[in-house]
């Protein structure tokens, strides 16, 4: 037994927070669950501005950056700024998903196979308006885990 | 559900493959499942939590933990109050400082640690102990809050002994918790905006302890039983709290003598 249960959430940056939400709420299907330092008494308890989003069942923290974060090079869709969030969709349901991003005129790269000896089949790679790197797979042992994770408010 | 199911894995940037392996096994305490098991830009090594979730390294010349001009970034991990007593004995005993850069927001049973990796990468250990979400009572015995002429509508008071908010509305009197429903955080009255407000996480309630959008809970606060004496003395009892699904005129006590909490609403909505 691994000594952590799950991931809660991860606190991302963004440029803009309405762009943040038309493409994580409009493209992706997300669900707003909360706004902090829209008021004045958050300002005045030190909290940053941001939104928090539900991907299924992951908690995005988006907090707006200080100042321009630097942007990846705008023709690269796979990689990494330190970190990428992968999120899993049923095999049967990746062409589907395929096809509504290409619909909302998302650039992605993939479908990438993985090694037939590994847990994951085939990932599609993309990245938010904010250039935070984005990976939707399907996985070879969808059905080995399928207690749900818990989604913590947080933040 | 849009067109994705849940989150699957976290990718992290590493320089070097083995020492991050023994961070993530050892300090965090992760499976490791194995190495190159990713068609992925680097050699890499995959983990696992207890979740489906999974943690893939990949090594890389160059790390950018945090990218420049951000703030925030962080990703937490969730362990049960067993594992995060253990993690928190393991880090002390490694030689790691332990602290928790936004402790004055934790609620109650709120527990977290800051952790970085080798390469700078920032987490967060958390862990919820059961007075998070249990429902708290000081078990003071009823308490008499004053008359009722001593309560123009309109009026919200606060009571630090029974830890209530005293609120009368236009049809009465009603008694609401002042813990909150997302996570017990105490809450204070904001009169300028005419809401209660969690200082914790920002949920925001009105008058009748109906969240707000967007206030991290659709959970209302509970309310404790008001009772108006024959002589007018307004009552409420701290020791009982009521969860409710939605406000009802029933949860509201009439300004009388001799009005009181109606049966239905004591037993929840």
């Amino acid at each position: 037994m691994a000594q952590a249960e799950t991931l809660s959430h991860s606190g991302i940056c963004v440029h803009d927070l309405k762009e943040a939400q038309e493409f994580y709420c409009g493209v992706l299907g997300a669900e707003l669950k909360g706004a902090v330092n829209f008021f004045t008494e958050d300002t005045l308890n030190g909290r940053s501005v941001h939104q928090s989003y539900a991907l299924g069942d992951y908690l995005f923290a988006v907090a707006l950056a200080p100042d321009f974060m630097p942007m990846p090079p705008v023709d690269q869709l796979r990689g990494a700024m330190g970190v990428r969030h992968a999120f899993t969709v049923a095999k049967a349901r990746f062409d589907h998903t395929i096809e509504s991003l290409t619909g909302s005129g998302v650039p992605f790269e993939g479908p990438v196979d993985h090694p037939e000896n590994g847990p994951f089949g085939a990932s599609i790679y993309f990245k938010d308006p904010s250039g935070n790197f984005l990976e939707i797979l399907w996985r070879r042992d969808e059905d080995a885990s399928t207690a749900p994770i818990p989604v913590l408010e947080t933040g | 559900m849009g067109i994705i199911d849940g989150f699957s894995h976290l990718v992290i940037h590493v320089t070097d493959l083995d020492r991050s392996e023994a961070f993530y096994r050892d300090v965090i305490g992760l499976d490791v499942i194995g190495r190159d098991l990713v068609n992925d830009q680097g050699p890499n090594l995959l983990l696992a939590m207890n979740s489906r979730q999974r943690v893939l390294l990949v090594e890389v010349p160059e790390v950018v933990a945090i990218r420049p001009n951000s703030s925030t970034i962080h990703h937490a991990w969730l362990l049960t109050m067993e594992e995060f007593d253990r993690t928190r004995a393991r880090l002390k005993k490694m030689g790691y400082e332990v602290s928790d850069s936004r402790a004055q927001f934790r609620a109650m049973g709120e527990h977290s640690m800051d952790l970085f990796d080798p390469d700078g990468h920032r987490y967060q250990i958390q862990a919820y102990a059961p007075e998070a979400t249990a429902v708290l009572c000081d078990n003071t015995g009823p308490i008499n809050c004053g008359h009722l002429d001593d309560f123009p509508v309109g009026t919200v008071k606060s009571f630090v002994k029974g830890k209530f908010f005293l609120v009368r509305l236009d049809d009465g009197f009603i008694a609401l918790s002042r813990w909150c429903t997302h996570l017990n955080g105490l809450l204070s009255w904001k009169k300028e905006h005419w809401e209660f407000y969690c200082p914790m996480h920002g949920a925001r309630f009105d008058r009748r302890g109906m969240p707000r959008p967007l206030s991290h809970t659709p959970i209302p606060l509970r309310v404790h039983p008001v009772t108006i004496t024959p002589d007018g003395e307004v009552m409420v009892d701290p020791d009982t709290a009521i969860s409710r699904d939605g406000f009802s005129a029933d949860h509201v006590v009439a300004p009388e003598p001799g009005a009181h909490l109606a049966t239905e609403a004591r037993e929840g909505a």
